[in-house]
């Protein structure tokens, strides 16, 4: 019986020498490399988290964001062609605990920063079902007073928190992931409807539940004629300073069709010489700064605004949507109101004049 | 227990195809109740059983009554009134851990070490008061579940919000395992291995082979961990190691559940005794539960089916199919050997019924619309078509928690009605 106790005894050992083996193998020597990983390939000043995004982070935490949204971006081609370049160690290295999660029912948001604007993301942290029809995120409207456009400081640090995602590893290795697509267009109806219809609305009218919370409000595509290079490139871009994200993974043709498809054309008498060569005038004077003069969006300016200024060679507005620009401004846009400057007739000309850019 | 932790994954469930469900009110949303699931059928449900089972068991294994009744009063007390409940109204009111299997904040993880600490001293010197010659398997698994659990629930709990990221996802990896590898799975078994020669009057088939599995099993159990993020930055290596390490965990389980099903065979087991049939049924699932494990581990598999519905189906086959079973069998084999208490067969064999129906069903639909998200994601659809693909199947899986919940309603039937033990009929 001795020799059967002793054997217990060095199972036993043995048992807690395992378990001492997984923690050291497991554990404290992948810590070891990947920490010095870390010391080799972090950036020298890596980005700290501010005060804001530290208590962003703590509520995304309270609330299991982490149990639908992974910040794992595993190496692997399903995940880096949607995500983006898988995780690297320095990248999680102010992470307090780790927010990696296990089950991803929403997208990753490893790099999320870069995708949507700070409004998109309150109204969508208001009501997620309001920007994306089809989704089951859960609603946080107690981080706000009321309505998406005033957020409690609960929902500020959140969005910033979500802002700073990413934003460090772009600065380090900047990535473009531009899609190629061909072939004839299908019908991109559906995908209209569960990507973009919570902001553009059902019928492309800008008027998607998501709208009151925008801020500069969705395109009214119904007002807008488009050429398809010109939403193909919007939908893989984005539009900088406005909600529109970037559209990996969509088939950009196919919404491109759907979206021509709403514009509803108007017929238009050319305007008599006089009142086009008024409209060159007034273009040139007050203009062509911003929006170039061939009006390709291209000013001297363009640089200095905070967005860019309309390519009126891609882009063509109606009458009625271009003289309401001009009179009133494109609210959140760099877009003044010009109706104290510019006479009916000034602005009715111009109006006429930046028409002729679209081809 | 039991009951308000299923309710708290009905509404997460139905909150997945129905968010506004929550009414915009911050305790309700589905995170908090998702957290609040979990940690309470780990604690609330098979915590509580697995020590009202220990009560049984120990002293019948040892011969001796445990160390204090005074200490298990108050084990009791801190176990639901310092652990269960304030665990699961701080997570309710934004204050927890985002970290899976330890999402109960720290404060109320200091008194769950304290619990297993008082714990290892309640059932374990009674073992060593005759050396540990002629303990039975099943208090070996009473000594490993209860040792190790204490020695791995702090890594889990308390390391990841010192080490940062990566880092502290390693260890985080290692207690998601263990917290089911080296709690939940040796004290069902330890049901397991007691319940079968108990009802059926014959010993194991082969005692050499439930020390082989014993050991193996607290062997390769801790260095599985890590199978948890593959394919992550955590060293390729550690990877690798967990992943071969989770292959020889199936062979294991194989030589365990081979050991058990030899010990049943010819004993009519599932006509026999109600509790007989819930362990047996146990013991297939943790068959079934495992080799699956073990597969998805694989590279090829792993990154297929990771962060899929189909993983939460796992978790379910192991948590209700095979931990629940377990302690549905040794809860009710314990008490119908409490004098003056009550069981009625009848009731018992529907519980059993509609549990297994239920789980079967949801395991498929969760598995089904696991297999249909990866499809989703590797054809680089839109994200929300993969939200839009499943949804059916989220109502379905619902839809599943009424034949689970009518068999929990079914299985405390069971034990308050009928005839009392030992009463003719």
């Amino acid at each position: 019986m001795k020799s059967l106790r002793m054997s217990y005894l060095v199972a036993g050992l043995g048992g807690v020498g395992f378990f001492a083996m997984s923690v050291l193998l497991l554990g404290v020597w992948p810590g070891r490399v990947l920490e010095e990983e870390t010391r080799r390939t972090s950036p020298k000043n890596p980005l700290a988290l501010t005060v804001s995004e530290k208590r962003g982070r703590q509520i995304y935490a309270r609330e299991g964001c982490a149990y639908c949204h992974t910040q794992q971006i595993r190496q692997l081609d399903a995940d880096t062609v949607r995500f983006g370049k898988s995780t690297a160690v320095w990248e999680t290295q102010f992470d307090y605990p780790h927010l990696w999660g296990t089950r991803r029912i929403g997208p990753d948001l490893s790099r999320e920063g870069s995708l949507h604007s700070e409004d998109w993301q309150l109204t969508h942290l208001y009501s997620p079902q309001a920007v994306v029809p089809d989704s089951v995120m859960p609603a946080f409207p107690a981080l706000f007073d009321g309505a998406p456009d005033r957020p409690l400081q609960g929902a500020r640090d959140v969005v910033t928190y979500l802002a700073g995602l990413g934003y460090a590893r772009a600065l380090a290795e900047p990535e473009i992931a531009l899609k190629k697509t061909s072939g004839p267009p299908a019908n991109g109806d559906d995908a209209y409807a569960h990507n973009c219809a919570g902001c553009h609305g059902p019928h492309g009218e800008g008027d998607g539940p998501a709208a009151a919370g925008l801020s500069p409000k969705p395109a009214n595509l119904v007002e807008h004629e488009y050429t398809e290079a010109h939403v193909i490139t919007v939908l893989e871009r984005g539009i900088r300073g406005s909600s529109m994200q970037a559209w990996r993974g969509l088939p950009h043709h196919d919404i491109a069709h759907t979206v021509r498809g709403f514009y509803r054309p108007v017929r238009e008498p050319a305007p008599p010489p006089a009142i086009r060569d008024l409209g060159k005038q007034v273009y040139a004077d007050h203009c062509a700064q911003c929006h170039g003069e061939n009006g390709d969006g291209k000013g001297s300016a363009a640089p200095e605004v905070r967005m860019a200024p309309t390519d009126f060679t891609s882009e063509r507005p109606t009458p009625a949507e271009t003289l309401r620009a001009l009179r009133q401004g494109v609210a959140g846009t760099p877009m003044a109101p010009w109706n104290t400057k510019l006479s009916e007739a000034e602005l009715s000309a111009v109006a006429y004049y930046v028409r002729g850019f679209y081809r | 227990m039991l009951f308000v932790a299923v309710l708290f994954g009905i509404f997460a469930s139905a909150e997945m195809w129905k968010p506004e469900l929550s009414g915009g009110i911050a305790a309700l949303t589905w995170g908090r109740l998702r957290y609040d699931h979990t940690q309470g059928i780990l604690f609330g449900w098979l915590g509580n059983a697995f020590f009202a089972f220990l009560y049984h068991a120990v002293p019948i294994l040892t011969g001796r009554p445990v160390t204090s009744n005074t200490l298990g009063r108050w084990m009791f007390g801190i176990w639901n009134f310092a652990i269960v409940i304030p665990g699961w109204t701080l997570v309710l009111a934004g204050f927890s851990q985002p970290l899976e299997w330890a999402e109960f904040p720290v404060v109320v993880d200091i008194f769950v070490v304290l619990a297993l600490l008082l714990a290892l001293i309640q059932f374990l010197p009674v073992f060593f008061k005759d050396g540990l010659e002629d303990t039975y398997v099943a208090g070996w698994y009473v000594i490993g579940g209860l040792v190790f659990t204490t020695l791995s629930y702090p890594m889990g709990n308390f390391v990841p919000e010192f080490l940062p990221g990566a880092r502290g996802a390693a260890f985080s990896g290692l207690w998601i395992h263990d917290a089911v590898g080296l709690f939940v799975t040796p004290l069902a078994l330890a049901i397991i291995y007691y319940v079968i020669p108990a009802s059926t009057g014959r010993p194991v088939y082969s005692h050499f082979l439930s020390m082989l599995g014993f050991w193996l099993l607290f062997f390769l159990y801790p260095l599985n961990g890590t199978h948890h993020y593959v394919f992550s930055v955590i060293p390729m290596d550690a990877q690798k190691g967990a992943i071969l390490a989770s292959s020889l965990l199936g062979v294991d389980v194989i030589i365990v559940v081979a050991n058990l099903f030899l010990s049943l065979r010819g004993t009519g087991w599932f006509a026999r005794d109600l509790p007989l049939r819930f362990v047996a049924t146990a013991t297939m699932f943790y068959l079934i539960v495992s080799i699956q494990g073990s597969l998805q581990a694989q590279m090829a598999i792993n990154g297929t089916v990771h962060f899929t519905d189909w993983v939460i189906g796992h978790s379910h086959l192991a948590m209700l199919g095979f931990a629940t079973f377990a302690a549905a069998g040794g809860l009710t084999h314990a008490w119908r050997k409490m004098p003056g208490a009550r069981f009625n067969p009848r009731a018992v064999e529907w519980a059993y019924w509609l549990i297994t129906t239920g789980l079967l069903l949801m395991f498929v639909d969760l598995t089904a619309a696991g297999l249909i998200e990866a499809r989703e994601w590797k054809a680089q659809t839109p994200w929300i078509d993969s939200v839009r693909a499943v949804r059916g199947y989220w109502i379905f899986r619902t839809a599943t928690a009424l034949p689970i919940t009518a068999g929990f309603v079914a299985l405390l039937a069971g034990l308050l009605t009928g005839d009392r033990v030992g009463e003719s009929r």
